[in-house]
């Protein structure tokens, strides 16, 4: 084992000559990017790109706008991760914008850290309506699998906006100016799905990538493989956590994710339908489908419905297009306090983690 | 969320397992590892209070200095 320093080093020495964009798609690997200060321990020429790594930022707005409504006008207990909470929706100020501020007002909302407590609140209700509001890539929803498949009490339905990952760096491979060079894969992920899932980033679109777990010394080692694949031109996906990633990943996961769950195409907030990307209720849990059992609260015609909010620009940010710097709201009227975007309210948004690590300057 | 945290578990009861992290217990689903053999003493990567791997000892210690020195995680 080579320590974080080893591989920095390492990385120094190598002929870097062009600038590259490194890529990586989660935000705990963003994290510990900023919190170790990685940026600055590299050389100018290597750009590290945050790109769709949170799953609170890209969740449907009209999701959260349902949520907000069932909680608001439906007897029912709505529970949901706390990330969720403060995601503002697009309705004018007079109206109540979030969960959290629906809950101020009276709403029956409760932040859960595992599905194991939704089962546990759903029977404890005493026959009370539980909707569980899931937002969540598939680490998130393995657990879900497992609770479904474990048995769910009769009165306990799912809103489910459960994304794959990814579809969404496929989209971008695909769209004609992808930005970036090469792709640091998601570990906790690929511990899940296994790592063959990335395979097709090499294959198919001939770009250097590495599974890296999340400590500094994982991801400097998968930032010198993608950075070697890419100056000796030898492609392969470097699997840079075999202490955790394992080939097939969680065999007994993805077999409950195929049994509870489907794949659909599904609207990511700011972005647009990414063709099978999403995860629903199969048909056999349609009884706890919360989509199936409540009506549904849309108004017509409701201004920027599905967007981000005005003025933020989050989607950009998603897509690793621009930095959280360069949003105009970023600091000013955007701040973790006072959030315009569900890029600065989730622990895993790319604007929350940089302000949260010290960059302030725009 | 979606930063998985590993700890060592301490007793195990049916799916579920006590688990601990420097003096803090919680309990987690061991339902997703039904296909392997977990026991008292091993470290597992838990997300969402569901166990999704088992880790060694040294991977677990690894993980924990790094979330050492995060400031909200
Ligand atoms: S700084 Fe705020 S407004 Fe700008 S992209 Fe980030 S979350 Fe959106």
């Amino acid at each position: 084992m080579q320590t974080a320093k080893q591989w920095l080093d390492k990385i120094w020495q190598l002929p870097l000559s062009a600038p590259i964009r490194i890529m990586n798609v989660c935000g705990g690997h963003e994290r510990s990017i900023a919190m170790a200060g990685l940026r600055d321990a590299l050389p100018d020429s290597i750009d590290l790109i945050p790109g769709p790594g949170c799953p609170v930022c890209i969740c449907p707005e009209q999701d959260i706008y349902q949520a907000i409504q069932l909680a608001l006008h439906e007897d029912v207990t709505l529970v949901t991760f706390g990330d969720m909470l403060r995601v503002p929706v697009n309705v004018s100020r007079q109206n109540i914008r979030s969960l959290e501020q629906a809950k101020a007002a009276g709403a029956d909302i409760r932040p859960i850290a595992s599905p194991r407590e939704a089962v546990a609140i759903a029977r404890a209700a005493g026959g009370k309506k539980v909707v569980f509001f899931v937002a969540g890539f598939e680490t998130t929803c393995a657990p879900v699998a497992g609770m479904l498949a474990e048995g769910i009490p009769d009165n306990l339905s799912l809103l489910m906006s459960g994304r794959l990952t990814w579809p969404a760096v496929a989209m971008l491979l695909d769209s004609a100016q992808p930005a970036f060079d090469a792709l640091i894969a998601p570990g906790h992920v690929a511990t899940v799905m296994g790592p063959e899932q990335w395979q097709f980033v090499v294959d198919r679109h001939g770009f250097p990538a590495a599974i890296a777990g999340f400590t500094p010394d994982s991801l400097l080692q998968a930032m010198y493989s993608v950075l070697r694949q890419h100056l000796e031109h030898k492609r392969f996906l470097d699997n840079c956590y075999t202490q955790v990633v394992k080939s097939g990943g969680n065999a007994l996961a993805r077999h409950l994710l195929d049994d509870t769950l489907k794949v659909v195409d599904a609207p990511w907030r700011g972005i647009g339908v990414i063709p099978a990307s999403g995860l629903e209720l199969q048909p056999a849990y349609a009884e706890h489908n919360a989509r199936l059992h409540f009506p549904r609260h849309e108004e017509q015609a409701r201004r920027f419905a599905g967007a981000m909010p005005p003025g933020c620009d989050c989607a950009k940010v998603v897509l690793g297009n621009i930095k959280p710097v360069q949003c105009r709201l970023y600091g000013e009227a955007c701040t973790p306090r006072s959030p315009v975007g569900p890029c600065m309210v989730s622990d895993e948004g790319a604007c929350r983690i940089w302000w949260a690590s010290g960059i302030k300057e725009r | 969320m979606c930063l998985a945290i590993p700890m060592q578990i301490a007793s195990i009861s049916g799916h579920t397992a006590r688990c601990a992290i420097k003096g803090v217990e919680r309990d987690a689903s061991l339902f997703l590892l039904q296909d392997e053999t977990v026991k008292v003493g091993d470290y597992v990567l838990i997300h969402v209070g569901y166990a999704i791997q088992i880790i060694s000892e040294q991977q677990a210690h690894s993980t924990w200095d790094l979330l050492d020195q995060m400031p909200d995680a």
